[in-house]
């Protein structure tokens, strides 16, 4: 088996340079041929690298200070706070969070560009001060003094002097973090339902009637022990931190796993039995579809607040899972619909005849072929998903309250209409975020399904 | 055809089932404390004891009421070491101290015992009056103190479980006993709670919780009660009689509250289709007939952006600037009518004449977005009949461009929009949330995200109930639709 399969494989990349037609090549082209969709990535690109490094452009904490003879690099480093002994003996500490590093003597300082945390307030310029408008900065010794270049708030200030510039990089991250991460749960969902769905139908999964049955018994052992035993340690987790509910959910899942398989050799067995042995059709396709058509039934923004709501501590990693388990419908059906008709095509047929392994056909041969319009889902599905991110934030639900994000921005500016600096560029952010996912979405389904182009 | 109906109605079943379910477990699982909330208003002034005797008995009436008595569903998966009987606990904190207890120690014989002495204690203390005549060597207040302290420390322990708290709780309380001789009836109470709890930690059996068990409870559950009413006494049952229950906060029937909310938002989604389909029938055929043309180009990036557009910004920027008295005070920034109502006497056309103003901005916001994803099917459904056959026919014969296109092309270029009508009806249930709560227009969304902040379950289960029953019926309708109006299509 083992031979043959080498060889189809070697024979496919044979093919491929004899033609010397790269399906990726042509596609990326073609992409590049589309001058909105280039341009989309490529500012992209630019927001992603805005995202990773926003803890360190906006940011209060310098990039590098010189204290008393002290080099100190507070923003980049993983401390929080640093001893410095005077001459006198007293030693002075420096916590870098909350340190006054404006009004610092220090020999030598480099500030972040845009030197403001997100969350916090520069009370000095409270209420609402515009991005050309006046803004003070007070120096040590208490005097009112025009506001040095390096420290003005380039986007205005909010109500309690929030800089506006600060708070947009900083959604950012958590906008494009959500967007695409929940994308990554959803699309992995998606693609591997729709892809099952699609392959087998309804009456192409054949098993044998015990192993069915062990296998429903399996499904109820394996939540018992991944998730009911485990719910109260689940739950804390979520009083801790997104991390460690992060660490729980996935040692619940292997476990969930790893109880399955055990059920799935036991059925193994139990399908030799005699009493068992008749076969029966799982229909796989009926039970994807109703589940996606359960979950398009629903208004998704009213099921994700509800959803939301039940979960004790608001974060933002519940808002990506659940962002990410009720939109994967759209992926699911392109995917099913791509398997439907790649399924019938004669190199699937061909390579079940060689008897290779469903899973592997699925996976190896088929998925690769049928990926294309689960792409395109996926770009106009990270737009959908900041959207919703940014109308749970504007709506003052969804992510904790603390939290600067380009929706919980424009709330604040709905406060105070004269204050447009807070509706107009958060407004922005998200309109030109969303248009680029579109705009990608749009590039990638004519550069990747020429049969749509026209 | 009648097969094919009778088919999807009979898959439809499972489906609806599947959603009741879905809503209804968001429901079990949400935070708050309904029976405590349809108290809270009632409680009076009045002597302490009394009123919390009376507190009781009026959660129990509520808790009947709502069916919060019953176990939650027809079975549940559990472990040898849970006894079937744990939804009888009513305080949500009590009850999760307890099953915390058997994650921990797994022995409900000894925890159940634990329980008991430890509620026949603290009821002891409720029941318990002093004479304060006779007790002389203490003040008035020490003793009313001392022992509202020990209630407190009591009424603790029932809802901790950790062993940590626990301890430092009993310790406490034998404080207490200690110091005050007046306390000396609840000692031996209180030796007995101490022993149980030692006996539990003796007697540890945790390898029960990880045999898992069925537990079945029979139709008395809440769920049935949702479904199928409990014969009238409370409840009528959704099913046949469409009763959702009563909202947490207006404790009216939910149906009620509906009926009053669901004509604005009824109004705005009819009004928006009918809006949209107008224009962006236009627009998409032009578009599409003149393909390449620079109104093609021009309308396709301007219905592109206005797609990609948060409606929540082009909201928060339309009151801005026409409803803002620095720039335009042209309309109204929010609400449907006058803060103070209609006038006396105000005929129905006045009355639409005084709402017009209110409903403009909304009514754009409700639009636009479903108008640019319209005509951007339209333009594509159309591009897709321009290149058939027939239309080539068409021109043939001689016929007029104008005909072609308006004629013959149109009528099948409409398929594809016709699905989209069958979504008015559930989206005016869900409301839109955002621009209803921008707007403040009292309908279903602005409702439904009250409700949510309110932790108004039973309302949210009802929201999202009907919309999935009426999306379904509107899929089933616009492919029977579909089969009507395109005979191509045949369901076999």
């Amino acid at each position: 088996m083992e031979d043959k399969n080498l060889n189809i494989e070697n024979l496919e990349i044979k093919l491929e340079s004899e033609n010397d037609f790269n399906f990726k090549k042509f596609a990326w082209k073609q992409f590049k041929k589309n001058k909105p969709a280039y341009y989309s990535y490529k500012i992209l690109i630019f927001l992603a690298i805005l995202a990773l490094i926003s803890p360190i452009i906006a940011t209060d904490q310098p990039l590098y200070c010189k204290y008393k003879g002290v080099t100190m690099f507070p923003a980049l480093s993983f401390y929080n706070s640093c001893e410095i002994k005077n001459e006198d003996g007293t030693t002075e500490i420096i916590q870098y969070d909350i340190a006054e590093w404006k009004l610092l003597d220090a020999t030598s300082i480099i500030f972040a560009p845009i030197a403001y945390d997100p969350n916090k307030t520069d009370y000095n310029n409270a209420g609402y001060i515009s991005p050309g408008g006046k803004q003070i900065f007070i120096d040590k010794a208490g005097n009112e003094k025009k506001m040095p270049a390096k420290f003005r708030h380039w986007f205005g200030t909010g109500k309690a002097g929030e800089d506006v510039l600060s708070g947009l990089i900083n959604g950012t991250r958590i906008s494009l973090s959500i967007g695409i991460l929940s994308m990554l749960i959803a699309s992995f969902l998606g693609i591997f339902l729709g892809a099952l769905a699609g392959y087998f139908g309804d009456n192409k999964l054949q098993t044998s009637r015990g192993a069915l049955w062990t296998m429903l018994i399996g499904v109820v052992f394996a939540y018992y022990y991944g998730f009911s035993i485990r719910s109260y340690k689940i739950s804390d987790a979520f009083a801790d931190s997104g991390f460690s509910v992060l660490m729980q959910l996935i040692i619940s899942l292997i476990i969930f796993c790893a109880v399955l398989f055990v059920f799935y050799l036991l059925g193994k067995l139990v399908g030799k039995i005699s009493v068992f042995k008749k076969s029966v059709f799982i229909p796989v396709d009926s039970i994807v579809s109703r589940t996606i058509e359960i979950l398009i039934s629903m208004p998704l923004l009213i099921l994700i607040i509800s959803i939301s709501a039940i979960a004790k501590e608001k974060s933002i990693i519940n808002l990506m899972v659940i962002i990410g388990l009720t939109t994967w419908t759209g992926i699911a059906r392109l995917t099913r619909a791509e398997f439907l008709r790649i399924s019938n095509l004669d190199y699937i047929q061909a390579a079940k005849s060689m008897g290779f392994k469903e899973f592997r056909i699925i996976f190896k041969h088929a998925l690769p072929n049928a990926l294309a319009p689960a792409l395109v889902a996926i770009a106009f599905g990270v737009a959908s998903a900041i959207l919703i991110e940014s109308s749970l934030s504007f709506l003052g639900v969804g992510v904790p309250p603390s939290t600067a994000t380009w929706g919980s921005l424009l709330n604040a500016g709905r406060e105070q209409f004269s204050a447009w600096w807070l509706v107009v560029f958060p407004g922005l952010a998200i309109f030109l975020t969303v248009t680029i996912y579109n705009l990608l979405g749009e590039g990638l389904r004519d550069a990747l399904d020429p049969r749509l182009k026209k | 055809m009648l097969q094919y109906i009778l088919k999807r109605i009979f898959i439809f079943i499972p489906t609806l089932i599947a959603i009741t379910l879905l809503g209804f477990i968001i429901s079990v699982n949400a935070p708050g404390d309904a029976v405590g909330r349809m108290v809270s208003s009632v409680q009076g002034n009045g002597d302490m004891g009394a009123q919390s005797v009376g507190i009781e008995i009026k959660k129990k009436e509520w808790r009947e009421k709502l069916g919060l008595d019953l176990p939650i569903f027809y079975f549940s998966l559990t472990s040898l070491s849970r006894p079937d009987t744990l939804y009888k606990i009513y305080d949500k904190n009590e009850k999760e101290a307890l099953d915390r207890l058997i994650d921990k120690y797994g022995n409900w014989e000894q925890i159940e015992m634990y329980h008991n002495s430890l509620t026949k204690f603290y009821l002891n203390q409720e029941r318990f009056t002093i004479d304060t005549n006779k007790i002389k060597q203490y003040d008035k207040n020490a003793v009313l103190e001392a022992l509202n302290q020990l209630k407190f420390e009591a009424s603790a322990l029932k809802a901790s479980y950790e062993k940590v708290v626990i301890n430092a709780k009993m310790e406490k309380v034998s404080n207490l006993l200690n110091t005050y001789s007046f306390l000396t009836p609840f000692k031996s109470d209180f030796e007995k709670v101490k022993q149980n709890y030692s006996s539990i930690e003796k007697n540890v059996s945790v390898w029960k919780n990880y045999i898992p068990r069925i537990a079945f409870y029979g139709y008395k559950n809440q769920y049935h009660r949702w479904l199928f009413g409990d014969g009238g006494k409370f409840s009528k049952g959704l099913l046949l009689h469409g009763d959702f229950g009563i909202s947490y906060v207006t404790r009216q029937p939910i149906s009620d509250v509906i009926y009053s909310k669901i004509g604005w938002s009824l109004f705005f989604s009819m009004l928006s289709v009918i809006l949209a389909y107008l224009i962006s029938i236009p627009i998409g055929v032009k578009a599409a007939a003149k393909r390449g043309s620079r109104f093609d180009k021009s309308s396709s990036i301007i219905l592109f952006m206005l797609y990609s557009m948060p409606s929540f910004w082009l909201a928060t920027l339309l009151i801005m600037t026409f409803a803002n008295t620095d720039v335009f005070s042209w309309l109204p920034a929010s609400g449907v009518k006058p803060a103070l109502g209609y006038p006396d006497g105000a005929s129905f056309l006045e009355m639409v004449k005084i709402s017009v103003p209110y409903i403009i901005l909304p009514a754009i916001c409700y639009t636009y977005s479903s108008f640019a994803f319209l005509s951007r099917t339209m333009r594509v459904a159309m591009l897709d009949v321009v290149g058939q056959d027939y239309i080539r026919t068409a021109r043939a014969k001689g016929l007029s461009e104008k005909k072609v296109i308006w004629k013959h092309g149109l009528k099948n270029a409409l398929l594809p929009i016709i699905t989209i009508f069958a979504n008015v009806f559930p989206a005016a249930i869900g409301g839109s949330v955002i621009i209803e709560s921008i707007f403040t227009i009292p309908g279903m969304g602005s409702e439904s995200i009250y409700a949510i902040q309110n932790n108004d379950y039973p309302m949210i289960i009802a929201v999202l109930t009907i919309t999935g029953f009426l999306t379904l019926v509107g899929y089933l309708i616009s492919d029977i639709l579909y089969a009507i109006v395109d005979p191509r299509i045949s369901y076999k």
